[in-house]
C-alpha cells in the first residue's frame, strides 16, 4: 500500500535499507509533531493548546473514572443503529430497482439530487420533531450510510458481468439463486468499498450530530468542554475521537481483506 | 423511448410534491413547511438580499476554504513525484489525517479562531485537504511510465516531464478530488455555522428551527443543495474544457457480452 | 446419421427491434433452417461477426427470435410469438461460451459444482462424478485454485466440464478454444473427442477455424457474412477415432478443406 515506485531507482544505491530510512523517518516526524504540540503550548498558553501530557493525563482520568467508556457506548449505539438502519436500506433499494429498469430510470436523478443536501443541516428540523434523544442523530447517521453504501451497491449491481448472469440461468440458477450466488458475491467488493466508507463516517456523523444535540457522547464532551472553555477536555475529546474513527478504520479494512480473498490483488489504495 | 423516461421522472417528481404538499396539510406547515411556502420564501429570500447575505458568506467560507486546503494538496504530490521515500514516510500520517473525523475539530477550530469566518474556513480547508490530496497522488502514481520515458528519450527536462506529462494525466484525478469535497466542503461550512455562528446558511437553518420556523430551515437546506450541485456542474464544466482530447462516453460503449 | 432430429432450426431470423421513426435494422441473421441429429457433433464455421454466436444464443434462449422457429426434441422451443425465455431449456441445452465465465470467487471444483449446487442436485455422487470429470481433464490437484490461479487452458477445461457435470443431452460451443494457444487448443480438441465418445452427447460447435471445424465435426454448416444463413453444407466422413495432431494427414482432409475455405468467402 505504501509508496510509488514509477520513479527511477536510479536514486536507490544507498547502502541502508529503504524500509529503514521509512521508518526512521515516520518514527521522526511523528516525535515532531509530538514536539510541535508541546512548542504550541507553551507559546500560545493552555487557552489555546493543551499540552500533550496533560490531554493523555486527561483522557487517562476519563478511562479511569468510566466518562471514556459511557462516552463511547453513546457515540458508538447511534452509530451502529443509524448504520444499519442505513445499510439495510442502502443494499436493498438497488435490488429492488434491479426489478423493474423503468421505475429505476425514473427514480434516480431524484435520489442523486437530494444527495446534495447538507445532512447535519436537517438536525435542527429532527431535534424538533423527535426531541433530543437518540432519535434525530441516528437519522442523520443513517442518510450518510444510505447514501454511500446505496451508491457503490448501485454501481455494482449495474457492473455485474452479464455473461455470469446468463451462465447461470443456462445451468439451471433461479433468478432468487442468481442474485444470492452471482450479483450479491460479485458486488461485495463495491460493497465493502461503501461500508469501509461509510462505517467511520458513521461514527463522525455521530460525533457531529452530538455536537448539536446530546446529553451524553463524545461528540458532547467535547463541545461542552469547550463551552467551558476547558480546552484540555476538547483536545482530550477529539484524540477520543480520532482514535475510534481510526481504530474502526483498521478493523473494516482487515474484515475486508479476509473476505475478498478470491481477488486476484488488492488493488485498492487507501482512499 | 426517451420522453417516456422524462414522463416518468416528471411523474415522480409530482408525487413526491403531492405527498409533501399533502403531508404538509395534514400535519401542518409548523411541523413540516409546504413546497409552495418554501419556494415562494426562497424567490423572496433571493430578492430581498437576505439569501445573498447569508448564502454568500457560506460560499466565500467554502471557497476560501477549497482554495487554502486544495491548493497545496495539489502541488504536494508533484512536487515530491522524484522523492517516493518521503511520500512513503508521509503516508500514514495522511492516511490517519484522511480518515480522521475532521468535523470533529470544529470546536477546537471555533475556540482557536474565533465564532467568525476563519474558524469555518479553516475546517473547510482540512476537510479539502485530504481529499484532494489522495486524489492528486493516485492520479500522479496512474502515470504512464512508457510515457515518461518517452519523453526524456526526446530530451525534456524534470521540469517539462512535470509540466507536460505529469500534469495532464493527472488533471482528471484532480477534478474528481474537487468534485469529491464540495459536498464535504459547503457541509463544512455548514456545520461550522450550525454549531456557532451569526451568519451563513447553518445559521439560518439553527435560528428556523429554534423559532419553529420549518419554510426558513428548509429553504436555508434547499440553498445549501443548489450551491453544492452548482459547484459540482461548474467544476465539470472546467474538467470538460480541459480534458478536450479525452474521447469522452467512449467508456460508456462497454462490452455487453454476448 | 440415423434417427430423428435433436434441433431443428426452420427459416430461422434476427435483428433488433427498429427504433421509432428510423429504418429497421438490417437482418443479422436471415432464413436459416438446418436440423442437428441425436448424438451428432455439428460445427458452423463462419467469419468473425457472422452472427453465430448470436445464432448459439437464441438456441440457448438468452435472445429472442424475430422470425422462423426452432424444434428441440419435437417440442416447439422458439418463435416470434413466444413470451418468455427459458434459458438452457430446463437444463436440458448446455452453453460454452467463448469467455470461461467462471465464478472468480469459487475455487475450480466450487465452479464445477456451481450447476448442480443450484439446481439443487448435490450429493455424494454428484460429487465423485464431478471429481472424475476433474481427473479425466487433467485437472486433479487443481480443485482447491481460484480461475485467476489457473491457465487459460485449465480454465477452459473447468468451463467444459462445469457443463458435463449436469448432463444436458444437447451442449452448445461458441469458440470455445479461441484464445489459447494452437498446442493447448490441439489437447483441449482431443479431450473434447474423448468425453464427447464416452457420452455421445449432441453438440453444436461454432468456430471460425476450418481446421477445428474438420477435426472435430461429423458434418460443418458454413456460414455467410451478415446476414449469416447456411452457405454450404460439407459432410467429413473422417473415420472415428481421430487423432487430432495428424488430422492433416488423414485421407480426404485436403479436398474438405478446399471446399470449405472456397465457401467461406
Amino acid at each position: 500500500m505504501s509508496s510509488a515506485e514509477i520513479t527511477s531507482e536510479l536514486s536507490e544505491s544507498h547502502a541502508i535499507p529503504r524500509q529503514w530510512i521509512v521508518t526512521a523517518g515516520r518514527i521522526a516526524l511523528a516525535v515532531a509533531l509530538l514536539a510541535a504540540w508541546e512548542w504550541g503550548a507553551r507559546a500560545f498558553g493552555p487557552l489555546f493548546f493543551a499540552p500533550p501530557l496533560a490531554t493523555a493525563q486527561r483522557i487517562v482520568e476519563m478511562a479511569g473514572n468510566g466518562k471514556l467508556l459511557t462516552d463511547t457506548i453513546a457515540t458508538l449505539r447511534v452509530s451502529v443503529l443509524g448504520f444499519v438502519i442505513g445499510c439495510a436500506c442502502g443494499v436493498s433499494l438497488p435490488f429492488l430497482l434491479r426489478l423493474s429498469p423503468r421505475a429505476a430510470e425514473a427514480i434516480e436523478p431524484f435520489i442523486m439530487a437530494s444527495m446534495g443536501i447538507p445532512k447535519y443541516a436537517l438536525t435542527p428540523w429532527l431535534i424538533l420533531w423527535f426531541g433530543i434523544g437518540d432519535a434525530p442523530k441516528a437519522i442523520v447517521v443513517t442518510l450518510f450510510v444510505f447514501y454511500i453504501v446505496f451508491i457503490t451497491v448501485f454501481a455494482g449491481v449495474r457492473g455485474v458481468d452479464q455473461r455470469l448472469i446468463n451462465m447461470a440461468r443456462i445451468v439451471g440458477a433461479s433468478e432468487r439463486t442468481i442474485a444470492r450466488k452471482v450479483i450479491w458475491i460479485s458486488l461485495l467488493p463495491f460493497f465493502f468499498t461503501g461500508l469501509k466508507v461509510a462505517l467511520p463516517r458513521a461514527v463522525s456523523a455521530a460525533i457531529v450530530g452530538e455536537f448539536l444535540v446530546a446529553v451524553e457522547g463524545i461528540g458532547f464532551s467535547i463541545e461542552r468542554a469547550r463551552q467551558l472553555s476547558d480546552t484540555t477536555g476538547v483536545f482530550a475529546g477529539i484524540v477520543v475521537a480520532v482514535t475510534l474513527v481510526l481504530i474502526i478504520n483498521a478493523v473494516v479494512n482487515a474484515l475486508e481483506r479476509r473476505a475478498m480473498r478470491w481477488r486476484p490483488t488488492d488493488r485498492d489504495m487507501q482512499i | 423511448m426517451r420522453w417516456r423516461v422524462w414522463f416518468d421522472r416528471l411523474l415522480v417528481l409530482l408525487i413526491l410534491l403531492a405527498a409533501w404538499q399533502g403531508g404538509s396539510l395534514w400535519l401542518g406547515n409548523y411541523w413540516l413547511s409546504a413546497p409552495w411556502s418554501v419556494a415562494t420564501r426562497f424567490f423572496a429570500a433571493l430578492f430581498n438580499g437576505e439569501m445573498v447575505f447569508h448564502a454568500g458568506y457560506t460560499i466565500s467560507e467554502a471557497l476560501a476554504g477549497s482554495v487554502i486546503g486544495g491548493v497545496p494538496a495539489v502541488l504536494l504530490p508533484f512536487l515530491l513525484r522524484r522523492q517516493p521515500i518521503v511520500v512513503a514516510i508521509l503516508d500514514p500520517f495522511m492516511v490517519g489525517g484522511y480518515g480522521a473525523p475532521k468535523l470533529a475539530f470544529a470546536p477546537l477550530f471555533i475556540l482557536w479562531f474565533g465564532i467568525g469566518i476563519e474558524s469555518k474556513i479553516a475546517l473547510v480547508a482540512a476537510v479539502v485537504f485530504f481529499i484532494v490530496y489522495f486524489s492528486t497522488l493516485s492520479g500522479v502514481r496512474a502515470l504512464e511510465p512508457k510515457l515518461v520515458q518517452m519523453a526524456q528519450v526526446i530530451g525534456a527536462s524534470e521540469r517539462q516531464v512535470g509540466r507536460h506529462i505529469v500534469f495532464p494525466g493527472a488533471v482528471p484525478a484532480i477534478f474528481a478530488g474537487f468534485r469529491i469535497a464540495v459536498p464535504y466542503a459547503i457541509g463544512g461550512a455548514v456545520i461550522a455555522e450550525l454549531i456557532s455562528s451569526n451568519r451563513g446558511l447553518g445559521y439560518l437553518v439553527q435560528t428556523g428551527a429554534m423559532n419553529f420556523d420549518t419554510t426558513q430551515v428548509f429553504v436555508a437546506i434547499l440553498a445549501a443543495t443548489i450551491i453544492v450541485h452548482a459547484f459540482i456542474a461548474v467544476i465539470d464544466l472546467g474538467e470538460r474544457f480541459l480534458l478536450r482530447w479525452r474521447p469522452r462516453g467512449a467508456v460508456l460503449i462497454a462490452d455487453h457480452g454476448t | 446419421m440415423a434417427g430423428t432430429p435433436m434441433l431443428e432450426i426452420k427459416n430461422l431470423g434476427k435483428r433488433f427491434p427498429a427504433r421509432a421513426g428510423r429504418e429497421p435494422p438490417p437482418w443479422i441473421i436471415q432464413d436459416m433452417s438446418f436440423e442437428v441429429a441425436a448424438g451428432e457433433l455439428l460445427t458452423i464455421v463462419g467469419p468473425s461477426g457472422a452472427g453465430k454466436s448470436t445464432l448459439l444464443n437464441i438456441i440457448a434462449q438468452i435472445e429472442t427470435a424475430s422470425a422462423g422457429e426452432i424444434v428441440f426434441d419435437g417440442e416447439h422451443i422458439a418463435s416470434p410469438e413466444q413470451k418468455a425465455l427459458h434459458p438452457g431449456l430446463n437444463r436440458r441445452i448446455g452453453y460454452v461460451t467463448q469467455d470461461d465465465n467462471l465464478l472468480p470467487w469459487r475455487t475450480t471444483i466450487d465452479n464445477v459444482l456451481f450447476p448442480l449446487e443450484v439446481q439443487g442436485t448435490l450429493d455424494d455422487a454428484a460429487r465423485a462424478r464431478a471429481q472424475e470429470l476433474i481427473g479425466a481433464v487433467g485437472l486433479a490437484g487443481f480443485e482447491r485454485y481460484y480461475p485467476h490461479e489457473l491457465s487459460g487452458g485449465m480454465r477452459k477445461r473447468a468451463a467444459l466440464i462445469r457443463t458435463l457435470v449436469y448432463d444436458p443431452p444437447m451442449i452448445l460451443m461458441d469458440e470455445p478454444f479461441a484464445a489459447v494457444d494452437a498446442q493447448t487448443r490441439t489437447q483441449l480438441q482431443e479431450d473434447l473427442l474423448r468425453l464427447w465418445s464416452l457420452k455421445r452427447k449432441t453438440i453444436i460447435f461454432v468456430t471460425h477455424d476450418i481446421t477445428e471445424a474438420i477435426a472435430l465435426g461429423d458434418r460443418a454448416l458454413v456460414l455467410t457474412q451478415r446476414p449469416a444463413r447456411i452457405a454450404a453444407e460439407h459432410p467429413i466422413p473422417i473415420p472415428r477415432p481421430r487423432q487430432v495432431k495428424d488430422i492433416f494427414t488423414m485421407p480426404g482432409f485436403a479436398a474438405i478443406y478446399a471446399g470449405i475455405r472456397a465457401d467461406v468467402q
